[in-house]
């Protein structure tokens, strides 16, 4: 797709003073005298200001900003920061693209035309809060709380979601970081060693590591890219399991080209060898283990063989993952992932994990999975009040949970199951707060139909994204870089240094321009107009940080004289607590009617003529959030996909080819993107990558820009411990010319 | 001296962060850039499995085959060593091989924006700058990386180097053999020389042999037929504004502060 954005078609198009830039070319004068400054100062002599955390993704790095004339030229890492650094990525570097967007919400809106094709109509704040206050009431007064449901992200999102969760008191809560996302392995690793794993592995002192699917390079948060890549430079062995050979994959030792849908099965295999060749910890298990009788026992049918029918993988390159693992026990790195909700059958994957960790003794030692000790601060929000009504989706008649091992907030699809059918009850206010259901949750046209049968749908964004084409009021929000906000906490990243913990407070780095307001203001007008404002925690978003940091003994002023950034001693975190213990065999989970002991669930194969769609990231976006940045989108225009090159040459298809998809629901891609072959995919799956695609005109550089890899995720899975959708259970055909092309399944 | 750049294959992950902070550092228009990703593979190379990155940028050359093709009117300038004071007066075209840091960089008020040095370049590292124009030329002017040099010269590292998330790319003196640089030339790090050139690249790269192998393989330029590049220079100096020639007047404007013109004040105050 030819783009093509000069500076003065995109002042045109801003049509702002605010966004002139220096080097804009001064228009001709009358006397036809042209200047123009031939060279860019460079930022390197511009003001340094503090207290920027980026949230171009949620790994939050610290930022400071270049201000030239009160405009923020350039970002950069705070050079005082024990997580970053002086380093941002791709995307943190782009955040003043951003910023100042010309496409970016300004003003707030009312849709007068329908929802899905809207027609916007600019009013007042009072307006704008008076409608969302009135009809938020409204569906309260006739529906209860249970009425209203909410879905947001990120960290303006969590003051309104805790309006409505705690003070009105929905349960309909769902965000996509925990449904579409991690949820799965925060609740698997909880019902096996207690505790959430976050992505705390120790790389840089491992021997191993360790990873499932995890594509680094392609995802990237700035530390813990550092970790990784400090355990390569000391010598550590990189194993990659992948149906594609990923970014990670291309710096291993190993590749492990695993059929997709049963990772379950080659650790359920690494497992039982472990334990019936004595390569396990047994030290570690006796000391902290509990039910491995019942596990060891459960698992035994998982000889290498079977597993490497099921993986269509050789036994050799099981016994050799296993092997390496087992010779660098406990030092080895194994990863709990991040984006894991894939096929359904996660929650016994993730288990299974965390279980193998358990094996190996890699816990609380260097190299392992080790939790860092972070400093506390304040979580100043809304109160949790009484109601007199309790409802929950998640629970049946029976007063039994659907999805035990669900992740806060209802399960996605209970709540969209609701609205749908009206029962148990009806839902019929939406609040979106900074999250893209649209491109975000499978099943687009099952969302549309959520949101049509409502009676009021609000939403809050920087941007126009695809959501907000449904939206009857849409309200323009401050960006992370205007507003108060998120206080981030942690350690330095190499656990093996010098022990430190770091606080660091969101502050604006430049004031908002046009109409934008933050969450805090937002969400109280919003309750007061609802009849909450004895509720009201706290008056404003800065209010918020002085008393959140206040926990901490701190204050922004003192944040601010300290370069954004406070780093007191830090605690060794290699101690093991009294009380750990691996949970191999979990008689909660045999209860709830699950399997207690990591079971492989097989998934539907491709049919006849189809491949599996995959999907990941790349480094240059976030989810669907970035999509309309313009340098991020010239970086990486287009979503290719990988076709695997031997199916390409029967497919008569070639790299660069204009392609679009049909999935088994006979649903097309609305868009196309080019072909890029390669021997370093298996045959049975093709992949792209995730975020583009967008079908909001208003968005005017990521509209129509590569596929939208969501808009052909119709089928629908469900994690049954969890309630978390699956989202690698689609398949598709190519279509090029307006023809369907088969693929040759690999038979 | 000679400045030069060391890319870390085994570190880099291409994440694109260097190519977006050059942007924001020298306002490079969307559609171009100062430095480059290239993702290879994956594809086999000698049996294996491999793929990896090409980070591009000016190869701040040796020999640099751009430089000789400026038709602008060479003046004398005087070069001064940032860090000894020594200076050398030298007569230059619009775009010269710095005699004291070995970099290769720009005067932009006497670019006539005729895209000779950009056809020259076999890395396509050149560009023309359509925002940048005055009354020497309507079409913009040449542009590329620069190593930073304004940061560097206040004491700064160039932007790409400060952020990269991967400690990949080291910049420093390849002259100096005890700098972090040369011990990566002594490793084997390698400059992409274009088939059958001797342009003694400065940029050079360093990975494992498959990932090098790769890189090479596929992105080892043709030399840049100078016939194009001839012609655009041709018609420039043809147009050229009869503006006068000064010649062996000495110093015309400190071309090394050019870089670092403070009259940059052109900011839109409205």
């Amino acid at each position: 797709m030819a783009f093509n954005l000069t500076r003065r078609k995109f002042l045109q198009s801003a049509s702002l003073a605010a966004v002139a830039l220096p080097l804009s070319r001064a228009i001709a004068s009358e006397s036809g005298v042209k200047r123009s400054p031939l060279e860019a100062k460079g930022s390197f002599k511009d003001e340094t200001v503090v207290g920027g955390i980026c949230e171009m993704c949620f790994w939050r790095c610290q930022l400071v900003g270049k201000k030239r004339g009160g405009r923020l030229v350039k970002l950069e890492g705070n050079p005082k920061s024990i997580d970053n650094g002086t380093s941002i990525c791709a995307r943190g570097n782009a955040g003043i693209k951003l910023l100042y967007d010309p496409d970016r919400l300004k003003f707030p809106l009312k849709n007068v035309g329908e929802r899905g094709n809207p027609k916007w109509k600019k009013i007042s704040w009072k307006e704008a809060l008076d409608e969302c206050g009135n009809k938020l009431k409204a569906v309260e007064d006739k529906y209860g709380a249970k009425g209203i449901c909410v879905f947001p992200h990120g960290s303006s999102a969590k003051y309104p979601m805790h309006f409505f969760e705690r003070t009105v008191g929905t349960k309909n809560v769902s965000e996509a970081s925990f449904f579409q996302c991690r949820g799965i392995r925060d609740t698997a690793y909880v019902a096996t060693i207690g505790k959430a794993p976050g992505e705390k592995v120790d790389m840089p002192n491992a021997k191993v590591i360790f990873l499932l699917g995890g594509h680094f390079g392609e995802n990237i948060h700035v530390s813990h890219i550092k970790r990784y890549l400090k355990g390569l430079q000391n010598g550590a062995k990189l194993i990659v399991v992948d149906p594609r050979y990923s970014a990670s994959a291309a710096k291993s030792d190993i590749w492990v080209p695993i059929k997709p849908g049963t990772d379950t099965a080659f650790l359920l295999g690494i497992m039982n060898y472990l334990i019936a060749t004595k390569k396990y910890d047994a030290d570690f298990v006796d000391e902290y283990g509990d039910g491995f009788e019942e596990f060891a026992k459960g698992i035994e049918e998982w000889s290498l063989e079977k597993a490497a029918a099921a993986c269509d993988l050789t036994v050799q390159q099981i016994k050799e993952v296993a092997d390496l693992l087992a010779d660098n026990a406990p030092n080895v790195s194994i990863h709990p992932g991040r984006h894991v909700s894939w096929y359904g059958n996660d929650f016994q994957r993730q288990r299974s994990l965390a279980c193998l960790t358990g094996l190996l003794g890699a816990f609380y030692v260097k190299g392992g999975w080790v939790p860092a000790i972070g400093p506390k601060v304040g979580k100043l929000s809304w109160e949790h009040k009484e109601h007199e009504e309790e409802f929950n989706l998640n629970l049946n008649s029976d007063d039994e949970l659907y999805h035990p091992f669900t992740p806060p907030g209802t399960p996605t699809e209970l709540i969209r199951d609701a609205a749908l059918t009206g029962k148990p009850h009806p839902i019929k206010g939406c609040v979106i707060w900074g999250q893209n259901p649209i491109q975000t949750i499978p099943g687009q046209e099952k969302m549309k139909n959520v949101l049509r049968q409502m009676d009021f749908v609000m939403c809050v964004d920087v941007m126009p994204t695809d959501i907000t084409m449904w939206a009857d009021i849409l309200l323009p929000e401050v960006s992370y870089l205007e507003r108060y906000d998120y206080i981030k906490t942690g350690t330095q990243w190499d656990l093996s240094e010098k022990q430190q913990q770091f606080i660091s407070a969101r502050m604006p780095l430049v004031s908002p321009l046009f109409e934008r307001k933050d969450q805090v203001f937002i969400t109280n007008e919003i309750a007061k107009r609802m009849g909450y404002e004895e509720d009201i925690p706290v008056k404003t978003a800065k209010d918020m940080v002085e008393k959140n940091l206040e926990v901490a003994g701190l204050s922004l002023a003192q944040l601010k004289k300290e370069g954004g950034i406070h780093i007191q001693p830090g605690k060794n975190p290699y101690n093991m607590p009294d009380d750990f213990e691996v949970v191999f065999f979990n008689e909660d989970i045999e209860d709830a009617g699950f399997p207690g002991v990591p079971t492989y669930k097989p998934v539907e194969e491709p049919p006849a003529g189809f491949a599996r769609l995959i999907y990941g990231r790349v480094p240059v976006h976030t989810f669907n959030r970035t999509q309309n940045n313009v340098w991020l989108h010239s970086a990486m225009p287009t979503n290719p996909v990988w076709l695997n090159d031997e199916l390409a040459a029967k497919m008569g298809l070639k790299d660069g080819d204009e392609v679009g998809f049909i999935n088994q629901d006979g649903i097309k891609s609305r868009t196309t993107t080019i072909v890029k072959t390669t021997p370093g995919i298996r045959k049975d799956c093709v992949y792209m990558g995730h975020g583009y695609g967008s079908a909001n005109p208003l968005m005017t550089v990521g509209v129509g820009a590569g596929v939208d890899d969501t808009s052909l995720v119709t089928k629908i899975a469900v994690d049954p411990e969890t309630g978390a959708n699956g989202m690698r259970n689609n398949f598709v055909k190519f279509i090029k010319d307006g023809k369907i092309i088969n693929i040759p399944t690999a038979a | 001296m000679q400045y030069g750049m060391i890319i870390d294959l085994e570190r880099c992950v291409g994440c694109h962060a260097c190519t977006i902070a050059c942007k924001a550092e020298w306002e490079v228009p969307v559609e171009f850039a100062r430095n480059w990703v290239y993702r290879m593979g994956p594809e086999m190379v000698d049996g294996e499995m491999a793929s990896t990155y090409y980070p591009g940028l000016c190869n701040h050359c040796t020999d640099p085959v751009c430089v000789p093709e400026c038709p602008a009117d060479p003046v004398e300038v005087t070069f001064k060593d940032a860090k000894t004071g020594k200076t050398k007066t030298m007569e230059v075209a619009a775009t010269w091989k710095d005699p004291f840091d070995g970099t290769v960089q720009i005067d932009k008020s006497r670019c006539l924006g005729c895209g000779a040095c950009a056809d020259a370049c076999p890395y396509n590292a050149r560009y023309v700058n359509p925002d940048l124009v005055d009354d020497v030329s309507e079409d913009g002017k040449a542009d590329k990386c620069t190593y930073c040099k304004p940061r560097v010269e206040a004491g700064g590292i160039p932007a790409c180097v400060q952020t990269c998330i991967a400690g990949a790319r080291i910049f420093g003196d390849l002259d100096d053999p005890n700098s972090e640089v040369s011990k990566y030339v002594k490793k084997g790090a390698k400059g992409i020389e274009p088939d059958g050139g001797e342009l003694g690249p400065n940029s050079r790269y360093y990975g494992k042999k498959k990932d090098m192998s790769l890189l090479f393989r596929t992105h080892t330029p043709e030399l840049a037929d100078l016939g194009s590049a001839r012609r655009r220079a041709m018609l420039a100096s043809l147009a050229k504004p009869a503006i006068k020639t000064i010649r062996n007047l000495g110093l015309i404007g400190a071309v090394g502060s050019i870089l670092m013109n403070e009259n940059n004040t052109s900011e839109d105050k409205e």
